[in-house]
């Protein structure tokens, strides 16, 4: 009954066929045979318990940057600093737990400690772009960037000077007590999963079931209609930039304590487009946001034994990522032209006529 | 004289809907003509025609006596057939001299030839008394300006008719003397002008002829000493009085909502008011007539408080506004259909459920305080549908793929289930069948039956004929005057309607 | 601080700005046609790699700047396509293209190359070397001694000022950015102006990214735009959408790199890191006092779909 899920489906799905089809083609071209790859690709990411582990683990980051653009995005905000947020959310837990942990001081409660600082760090790294937004009218993709870009430093400053482990340039470890611990011990995954797809269900139950998160969503659709029908629009955009950045901060911070324990060259790097291009791809549901992570994330820990058994390097998954996004992209602006409306509604009336 | 242009047998139909129907019309070679009639008449759609825009459906177009074929306004242009869009087609950022010369073909090289084209424009300009500065940028000139850049831009292409898409509307008066000498002065150098007004007072200074067009036919082509301005009201407009379908009232003084002198941008004639004072008494429909763009969209963005006006005082229910905040009206009891239903009425993408509540999302009817009452809501929401009679799919459709009256009718839902105190409802029935339209007015009446104090603003004179208690004329953001809407004087309301205050000048 | 502090500064801020000016001025003829094109920066990165992959097998630094320019035609004419015919969002569009075109480059880098990639170098392009002249004090190295990229970024920002303040063309060009609709009832096609202006943003943001490896560093590692393609769209509104406004804008972000590094150099005890952030800082700061008043193109951003006949 529904056409725009319908299409909403359809339009991710064929995009990854069409990216697979392509990223078969260049791995016959680099000389294997792409069904054997597929395969190393499909068991690396989920055919062992290990594999599984390894997938979630590598998933949980992405999720938490996916649902930080998937937030803002639905308010009509483009917040681009979900990287820069995500590593203040893991600077601030890297640094507490550290400092702490010189005092003695560790444990759970230190981790739970370190996950709330990290979450309010990531909102305060969101509210500047969302001030200047609100406030001065300011372009909010380029200010974020530039942030993402000053975080980075920042945290270079961290494990390259302010802590840095003797004559590495990192981090010492956070403390054994301190960390996320695994749900299962024989998966690779952590708590830190759990609490991600804890909080895309909660922002999923907040968008689509409360009345705040109704507003928000009318704020990202229509601007005008929602002012004219007295909803608080500047306020609804301000709050989601913060909320968004919360969530990648508690991010960087669940990463840091479940998976990471220091700060090192390439932390997170990459991590704020890649959630961009999933929330995009999961068209702003966060639900769907998160399958697309765990989708990339299989994509990234199966190209490795693809690569071991077939020689395929795994940079053929990041080029399928990448398609995907290309693909979905402009389908979605396909399937809203009129002229394909007209098209499809030619087809399902000929349908019914034959 | 010479014929310029003739239209034979022009026909338009989108769907099954006639605009133009079998026009014939013809143009002579140093005339000003003009086309009357009100909005949705076909004069849009024949002058789209004639610049290209659209292919008629029937019908032959000869230009200078040769059959053409106008596949664009590019086209038109280099034929000759040049238009002053009533929304101009100036690029703001430009000056004068950049926008004249934008697009101009005729001079060979790379580089703008700023002698040349300079010396050109100014002898035009001064053959035809079109005094410009043209180093100026558009947006720093005012309206009457611009205009004279777009007729400047339109003959430096070589236009030979010319066509002005109610130029007058956004004109002070003196700027309007400014126009007519100017059309003057082109017509007297051997150019034709077709042009599109309202104004009867303009009409009947400045035409040689007068083609009055109604329901996308020609009624008749007159010569302006022939008749007179109420004969040609009668033309436009077409109608006897019908009785109206439905009681009129007349209540006491009880005002909703009292606006006492009130300005909005007051200069700006197009999108201003200016000194406007008006109450909506509880229990009667106040309808406000006019044509589009006399300061109708401004009235019911300050009634609605989207928009705070620069002097003058709202009171609503008998509380003076202080602070203009859409929520503030929504909660004081004010409900309002939006001209725009897609752009400020309706969230697209969301369903109609979420449509219908969405003024309610704080309601303890549908809202727990954090929760929405998912099922309450689709529950109100087929109940909606069903006594509103919303053709849909179901209460999950997005109201994007409505009908519009459909998507009007949830509006009106909506806005009706507010139990409000003032209903504010703007072209209520644009667009819509007459089925739809219909039933919007039904609930109207209904509405005032439960003592809502409705405002009407349409440029549909029936639909404010047949609905309204009391008519308010606005033109140029003022009001002209009050009428009764028991047995309307239709012939001083559409004089009203034309910039005549009653019983002033004619 | 002596005089060669200055004189050093100087150059490295002509030099920092020229791969800037290059991206800024692509996203300036972009946005004059009304297309706002956040890939940059994934333009930059295919031109990057590409630039210095034909370098790296031909030996020419212009075969690689050329084949740069091609590669960034090329992924910009995917931009072109969703976001002209397809209608698709301009900025939703541009992120596509941020992700899409630097998971190219690095898969064509690490395909071609292998691992360890970055230990593959290059000869960079020769200077301009006018016997005599460059042997001027500060003069004769700022103004005879550069790569022909520098002279060329700066005859591109004249040819830009002349082309949208003199030329027929140019006046043309810009009123599809402002007035589409008024455009095409002049007879300006206004779609093939958008995929023309697609073409010209890919070619000099593919340039201005293999600037960076056969001009600058002799390698490419991945990452090495750096946020220049957004510093170029802060650069664009900084230069108020004019050319030379744009080339200051960019020689002001490119004094603030070259100073970082001067800083970096001199000072001790204060981590580098925190002279690194002066030029993000600063776009953050210019663009805040700026403040964002609606300003550019009247129409960028906006889809254009022909009349319906």
């Amino acid at each position: 009954m529904k056409i725009k899920n319908a299409t909403g489906l359809v339009v991710p799905l064929l995009s990854i066929l069409l990216a697979f089809i392509i990223g078969g083609i260049i791995m016959a071209a680099l000389g294997a045979n792409p069904l054997e790859a597929m395969q190393y690709l499909i068991k690396g990411s989920f055919g062992t318990v290990n594999a599984l582990g390894n997938t979630l683990n590598k998933a949980t980051p992405l999720i938490y940057c996916g649902l930080c653009a998937c937030f803002a995005y639905k308010c009509g905000v483009f917040n681009l600093g979900g990287e820069g947020q995500f590593l203040c959310g893991a600077m601030t837990a890297c640094v507490v737990a550290l400092l702490l942990g010189e005092k003695g001081v560790e444990g759970w409660l230190i981790c739970l400690l370190c996950l709330i600082l990290g979450t309010i760090a990531g909102g305060i790294w969101g509210f500047i772009p969302g001030i200047l937004k609100i406030t001065r009218g300011q372009n909010e993709m380029i200010i974020s960037i530039m942030l993402n870009y000053v975080a980075t430093l920042f945290m270079g400053v961290i494990y390259t000077n302010w802590m840095r482990d003797a004559s590495v340039p990192q981090t010492l470890q956070v403390p054994q007590a301190d960390r996320l611990g695994r749900i299962f011990p024989r998966l690779r995954f952590t708590w830190g999963f759990a609490i991600a797809v804890a909080v895309g269900i909660l922002m999923w139950i907040f968008l689509f079931k409360t009345s705040a998160g109704f507003k928000i969503r009318a704020v990202g659709y229509n601007m005008t209609a929602s002012r004219f029908n007295g909803f608080p629009v500047k306020k609804l955009m301000f709050v989601s930039f913060i909320v968004s950045g919360a969530v990648a901060g508690l991010g960087g911070a669940a990463e840091l304590m479940g998976t990471q324990f220091r700060l090192i060259n390439g932390f997170g790097a990459g991590y704020g487009f890649d959630g961009v291009a999933m929330a995009l791809i999961g068209q702003l549901n966060p639900l769907a946001t998160i399958l697309v992570a765990v989708f990339f994330a299989a994509l990234r820990v199966g190209s490795t034994s693809m690569q071991a058994a077939t020689g395929v390097p795994t940079s053929v998954s990041d080029i399928i990522q990448a398609l995907v996004i290309i693909f979905t992209v402009a389908g979605l602006a396909l399937v809203k032209l009129p002229e394909f409306e007209a098209f499809r509604l030619r087809l399902t009336s000929g349908k019914k006529e034959a | 004289m010479a014929e310029i242009l003739r239209m034979e047998g022009i026909s338009k139909r989108f769907g099954n809907f006639y605009a133009n129907k079998n026009i014939n019309l013809s143009i002579e070679e140093g005339e000003v003509h003009t086309l009357l009639g009100e909005n949705g008449a076909g004069k849009s759609t024949l002058m789209n025609i004639l610049i290209g825009l659209y292919q008629p459906t029937e019908g032959k177009i000869f230009f200078k006596g040769k059959e053409v074929h106008i596949e664009s306004p590019d086209h038109a242009a280099r034929l000759g057939i040049g238009m002053v869009h009533q929304h101009f087609m100036l690029v703001k950022a430009m000056t004068v001299f950049e926008n004249i010369i934008l697009g101009e073909k005729h001079s060979k090289g790379l580089f703008i030839n700023r002698e040349a084209r300079r010396k050109e424009i100014i002898e035009l300009s001064e053959r035809y008394g079109l005094d410009i500065e043209l180093d100026k940028l558009i947006t720093d000139l005012a309206v009457g300006a611009q205009q004279r850049v777009e007729i400047l831009k339109a003959l430096y292409h070589g236009a030979e008719l010319l066509v002005l898409d109610e130029p007058s509307a956004a004109l002070t008066d003196t700027e309007v003397e400014g126009l007519f000498a100017i059309m003057r002065k082109l017509t007297s150098e051997g150019k034709s002008i077709i042009f599109i007004s309202h104004k009867m007072r303009e009409v009947l200074h400045i035409s040689d002829r007068i083609t009055i067009l109604r329901l996308g036919e020609v009624v008749t082509t007159v010569n302006r000493g022939d008749v007179d301005g109420q004969q040609l009201a009668d033309m436009m407009i077409g109608r006897e009085l019908k009785p109206s379908h439905y009681e009129k009232k007349v209540v006491p003084h009880d005002p909703v909502v009292e606006l006492k002198s009130v300005d909005f941008s007051k200069d700006n004639k197009h999108n201003g008011l200016n000194g406007v004072s008006l109450a909506v008494n509880k229990g009667e429909i106040l309808g406000i007539a006019g044509v589009d763009g006399n300061g109708q969209t401004q009235l019911a963005q300050v009634i609605a408080g989207v928009i705070t006006p620069d002097a003058g005082t709202v009171d609503l229910g008998g509380n003076k506004i202080q602070i203009f905040d859409p929520n503030d009206f929504i909660n004081k009891g004010v409900a309002h259909i939006p001209e725009d239903r897609n752009l400020q009425g309706l969230v697209g993408d969301m369903t109609i459920a979420d449509n219908l509540v969405l003024k309610e999302t704080e309601n303890p009817r549908f809202s727990g305080g954090i929760f929405l009452k998912q099922g309450v809501i689709n529950q109100y929401a087929k109940d909606m549908i069903q006594k509103y009679d919303i053709r849909c799919q179901g209460y999950d459709q997005d109201v994007r793929s409505l009908s519009g009256g459909n998507q009007q009718k949830v509006i009106l839902a909506r806005e009706i289930e507010s139990e409000p105190d003032l209903l504010i409802a703007v072209h209520p029935t644009r667009g819509l069948d007459i089925g739809a339209a219909d039933f919007v007015h039904e609930q109207m009446i209904k509405a005032r039956a439960e003592n809502v104090g409705i405002l009407l603003i349409s440029a549909d004179f029936d639909e404010i004929l047949e609905m309204s208690d009391r008519i308010l004329v606005i033109f140029e953001g003022q009001i002209m005057g009050e009428f009764s809407g028991k047995n309307p004087p239709i012939e001083e309301i559409s004089l009203a309607m034309t910039g005549n205050r009653k019983g002033g000048r004619a | 601080m002596d005089s060669s502090f200055i004189s050093n500064l100087i150059l490295a801020t002509v030099r920092m700005a020229v791969p800037l000016i290059f991206i800024a001025t692509a996203e300036l003829y972009s946005e004059r046609a009304g297309m706002v094109n956040i890939g940059l920066e994934g333009l930059a990165a295919i031109g990057s790699l590409v630039g210095f992959l034909m370098c790296y097998i031909t030996g020419s630094a212009w075969i690689g700047i050329l084949c740069g320019a091609l590669a960034g035609i090329l992924v910009n004419m995917i931009y072109a396509f969703a976001t002209v015919t397809l209608c698709a969002n301009h900025t939703v569009y541009g992120m596509a293209i941020n992700i899409f075109a630097p998971a190219l480059a690095s898969f064509i880098n690490r395909i071609y190359f292998g691992a360890g990639s970055q230990l593959n170098q290059i000869k960079l392009m020769d200077t301009v070397n006018i016997p005599k002249l460059k042997d001027i004090v500060f003069i004769g190295t700022l103004i005879f001694n550069q790569t022909p990229m520098v002279y060329l970024a700066f005859a591109l920002v004249i040819f830009t000022s002349i082309f949208f303040n003199r030329t027929k063309a140019g006046l043309n060009y810009k009123a599809v950015g402002e007035h589409p609709k008024a455009a095409a009832t002049l007879g300006i096609p206004v779609i093939r102006i958008k995929y023309l202006s697609c073409v010209i943003c890919g070619a000099l943001c593919g340039i201005g990214g293999a600037y960076l490896t056969t001009c600058y560093s002799n390698t490419f590692t991945e990452g090495n735009i750096a946020g220049r393609g957004f510093i170029g769209l802060a650069a664009v509104i900084f230069g108020r959408w004019s050319a030379v406004g744009v080339m200051l804008a960019c020689l002001f972000f490119g004094f603030c790199d070259a100073l970082q590094i001067r800083l970096q150099v001199m000072s001790i005890g204060i981590p580098y890191q925190f002279f690194q952030m002066i030029p993000y800082v600063a776009t953050i700061i210019v663009l805040s006092i700026l403040g964002g008043k609606k300003s550019g193109p009247a129409a960028k951003g906006q889809p254009y779909r022909p009349e319906e006949r």
